[in-house]
Order: C-alpha cells, then structure tokens, then sequence
C-alpha cells in the first residue's frame, strides 16, 4: 500500500531553482531515504508534503489524502523534523515540551519521556542558550512523542553526535519494524545506507535514480579476476579480499560504498 | 476556532507589555486629569494664541472648557493614539511574521492545528490586548475624574468616545495584523505594519496645523477619529467610527485568508 505518493511535482522559483517533475512512492512499512547535496530541493518537495507550499504542478499525497488541501489532517498521523530547527527561544526545553504536548492535545506523555531518557536530554535549560545538538534531540522528541504513523524527517541527526546517531538509527529501525513508513532526508551516505530499503537520489531538483540499496549497489559493482603464483597465496588473498580462488586464480567484487555511486551520479556531468 | 494553549502562552507575552504601558499611562492620565482646572483654561488657551501651530499639532485646541473636553484635548490627541498603536505594532508583528521569518511558524503548522485557526488565535490576542488595554483607560479615567472631580464626568459620554477610539485601534492593528500575514520576513513585515500606522500620525498632525497641509487628512485613518465630534455627539463623527471597525474586519478578513494561502518557506 502506497502511504506517501509524489507524482510529476513541479516547483520553478526560477532560474532554474526549484524541483522539476518529481516523482516518488514509499509504501507502508518502508524507509525511504532521499539523498541530495543542499540546495538540491530535497527540503523543496517535503514541504510540498507537509502542506507548507502550495504544488504548481503534479499531485502529492499521503494516505490519499492531498497534501496541501488536506494538510491537517494528514499531520494527525505525522511526525516531522524540520531541516533547519527553531522554536520558541524565550521557552525552556521542559516548557516547550509541554506546550506542543498540549497544543497538539496529546494526554499521554510516557513515550516523550521515554525518549527523553533514550536520547539522555535534559531540557531544563533555555532553547535560547542550547547547543545545536540539543535543539536536534528536543525536534526529535518532537517528532516522535505522538506516535504517528508516518515520519518525514529532514536531515534529523544534524548536530548529534555518532553516539547519538547510533540511537537514533536504532530508533527507525524499531519505528520501521511497527510497521511505520518513513520518508528520511540526508547528506549522510552511511545513515542512509544504514536504515533506508530504497533511495531516490536527486540532484538540480531533478530525480536521478530511484532504486533498492542493493540494486544500486549491484549496478555499480566490478568484478576482477586476479592471477597468482600459487593456490596457497590465492587461498590468502581470497581469504584476505572477500573474493572466491579457483586455482591460481581469484575473483574479487569491488563494493562500492553509496557514496562513490552517489559521486558518480553528481560528477557525472562534467567528467563524462 | 482557537487554539487555547496558544492563546495562553501568547497571552502571556503581551501582558508584559502591556503592564508597562498600564504604569506609564496611569501616571500621564491621573496627572492630566488632575491639571484639569476651569481657571487655568484661560491660560492654555492664551498659550493657544500665541503659538496654535504648536498646540494643534498635538492635538490640543482651544475653548475645552468642559472636563471631557479638556480630555479629549491632552489625552486623545497623542498618548491614547500612540501607546495602543505601539502595543499593536509590537504584537501584531511579533504574533506571525516573526515567526515565519524565523522558521518556528513550522512547529505550530506542522499538528492537526489548521492554519486558520492558528491565524485566528493570534488575531484573538493582538485584539485581546487592546480591549484590555481600553477598558484599563476607561475605567482608570473614570475613577480618576470622579476621585478629584464628582460630578464632572459624564459615563455615558466617555464610554462613547472609547468605544470609538477601540474601533480606530482595531483599525490599526488590522494594518499590524494584514502586513505581519502577507510578509514572510520581520523587516518587511515592520515596514508596512509600523511605517503606515506612523505615518499617518504624523499626516494627521501635519493637518492639524492647518491651511495648505490640511489636506494631508485625507490620507490618515487617524481622521475618522473625531474625538471632539463624537463627545458633542455629532452623527458623521459616529458614521466615521463604524467605517474604521467595517475597515478593520475588511483586514483582519484578509489577512487571515492570505495567511491561510501563502507558501510557508519553513
């Protein structure tokens, strides 16, 4: 079941700025990672779906329902992370907790204080005087106190460190065996490689590839056949180079890392 | 229709505000009022004579024999236009522009909270604080008057004059609340909501002065405020304070459906 669906999506601020016939589907139970240097309108099409600008062209939809008409409704269900964090700064992280809680008219508070503990913040302090880490982790709480059903996330672990990057990956993966479908953008290849099953990479507003993490790897594997003196010294270097010896000889497959195929879709253009 | 807890928290910022404007205009009212003598009249308006430019141009005529007229002569002309309209000012732009400029509008759009009724519950608190802020002066200019002058003071005739002076400063910060709507960053948003409201002042006491810049009336809101009209209970001074309130919801109706439209680049 598609739960967030983007068809034809166009946005043109001009001078070729904006995102141009975008289209991408996550299904339920899903990660879908977005990739993209900044400025490539990663942030540009989850506002679409976030209801804060208004489609030209193309439809975007989530659970069927449209994304700028029915944008209420569609938040009900969703948790969100904004790619640049502000809020209230005159507040102290203990009072903005309880503001939104209530804003959003959300009695139960144990999952945010579940997840107080998890991401160990401790928000007494004024937002005013956070780090940006710390502003990070109260988005977070944010995002997930309520318990929605699906989560667009803007490069979420901004600011934190690996530590708290680790939990934070461990976090969607849990959220991802509930069943939650989750849209996650990023610069960061290992993250999205980590958590996501598909990825769309975009670059200059425009989708370059939409594919599986394996599938993309895959197509961008070399294989190398190496010849050695011996079958002992090719046993080794099979052993040593995750290849398969077959006599003297011994194949081996280079694994591309995401981000070397990420490099090869965005230097393309000039080293082609 | 509005968001309580938001009303709340925003409440509670204007309060602050408005208790120092509550202590300063105290003092300026209860030691206006308190000059209030029928002898000393006849000096003031000597003063008139010799430099009426001057007098007018702060709002201040000549003949306000009565105690309601001595008000509307040192109290409506500059203190009771000026502090409600930088309440507004401050407010109206700090309630929406300052948030979307800063990015924290995403926190309140990005819940089950419409647009609409988050637009709405800033608009209930910009207009809070001026009911507020009015019903504090009237009551305060009533028991002032009648503290050091029983008897002088007629209810009914001050009530009408405030109430048409709510509808001038709903007029204000309409324009306060319809920029703060349509512009996404602070300065814009303060240029049009504070620039207007302040220029007009001054058209209005450019005209005040009189002869060739009278016609600087015509483009001030402040005009449609005839305190002296209305305390003589002219019609046309009334017709001036219902097209002020008719202009107000005009904007506020505006600025509400602007907001509910606009891309929020959050």
């Amino acid at each position: 079941m598609k739960v967030i669906e983007v068809n034809n999506l166009t946005r043109d601020y001009g001078g070729g700025k904006g995102i141009f016939d975008i289209s991408l589907t996550v299904s339920k139970g899903e990660v879908f990672g977005f990739l993209g240097p900044n400025g490539a309108g990663k942030t540009t099409t989850i506002r679409h779906l976030m209801g804060f600008i208004k489609n030209q062209q193309g439809k975007c939809s989530i659970n069927g329902l449209d994304c700028w008409k029915d944008s209420a409704k569609i938040q009900s269900m969703l948790g969100y992370i904004p790619g640049e964090i502000n809020f209230f700064d005159d507040m102290t992280g203990v009072e903005f907790l309880q503001f939104i809680a209530k804003y959003r008219g959300l009695t139960d508070l144990t999952r945010q204080k579940e997840l107080l503990d998890r991401f160990e913040l401790d928000p007494k302090s004024r937002i005013k005087k956070m780090s940006k880490g710390m502003k990070q982790k109260i988005g977070i709480i944010t995002a997930f106190m309520h318990n929605p059903d699906i989560l667009i996330l803007d490069e979420p672990t901004s600011g934190l460190d690996p530590l708290m990057q680790n939990r934070f990956i461990e976090l969607i993966a849990e959220e991802k065996e509930k069943g939650k479908t989750i849209l996650l953008s990023s610069h960061i290849f290992e993250e999205v490689e980590r958590t996501c099953d598909r990825i769309g990479i975009i670059k200059e507003g425009r989708m370059v590839t939409v594919d599986k993490v394996e599938t993309l790897r895959e197509r961008h594997m070399h294989t190398y056949t190496v010849t050695l003196e011996s079958p002992q010294e090719a046993e080794a270097f099979a052993k040593d180079f995750d290849g398969t010896a077959d006599g003297n000889k011994v194949t081996v497959a280079s694994k591309q890392s995401l981000e070397n195929i990420f490099i090869n879709y965005y230097g393309g253009s000039d080293d082609d | 229709m509005i968001n309580m807890t938001l009303y709340l928290r925003e409440m509670k910022k204007s309060i602050k505000l408005l208790l120092i404007f509550a202590v300063i205009m105290t003092m300026y009212i209860y030691i206006i009022i308190g000059m209030y003598d029928p002898e000393m009249m006849a000096t003031l308006d000597k003063f008139y004579d010799v430099m009426p430019e001057l007098m007018a141009a702060v709002g201040m005529k000549s003949g306000a024999t009565s105690l309601i007229g001595f008000m509307v002569s040192y109290l409506y002309g500059f203190i009771l236009l000026v502090f409600p309209m930088v309440y507004s000012i401050l407010r109206g732009n700090g309630l929406i522009a300052k948030y979307t400029d800063s990015g924290a509008m995403a926190v309140l759009v990005a819940t089950p909270v419409k647009r609409k009724t988050i637009v709405f519950t800033q608009l209930c608190v910009l207009l809070s604080g001026i009911i507020l802020l009015l019903l504090y002066v009237t009551g305060l200019e009533l028991v002032t008057a009648n503290m050091k002058f029983a008897g002088e003071l007629v209810t009914s005739d001050l009530i009408k004059l405030n109430v048409a002076l709510l509808f001038l400063h709903l007029f204000i910060a309409g324009i306060c609340f319809l920029s703060s709507c349509i512009f996404s960053e602070t300065k814009y948003s303060i240029a049009f909501g504070a620039g207007i409201p302040a220029l007009m002042y001054v058209l209005q006491m450019l005209s005040n002065v009189g002869d060739k810049a009278e016609a600087a009336k015509y483009f001030s809101a402040f005009t449609l405020y005839d305190a002296n009209g209305i305390a003589a209970g002219e019609n046309s001074a009334f017709l001036y304070s219902v097209i002020l309130l008719v202009g107000a919801i005009i904007m506020y109706i505006l600025g509400i459906e602007i907001f509910n439209r606009k891309d929020l680049r959050l």
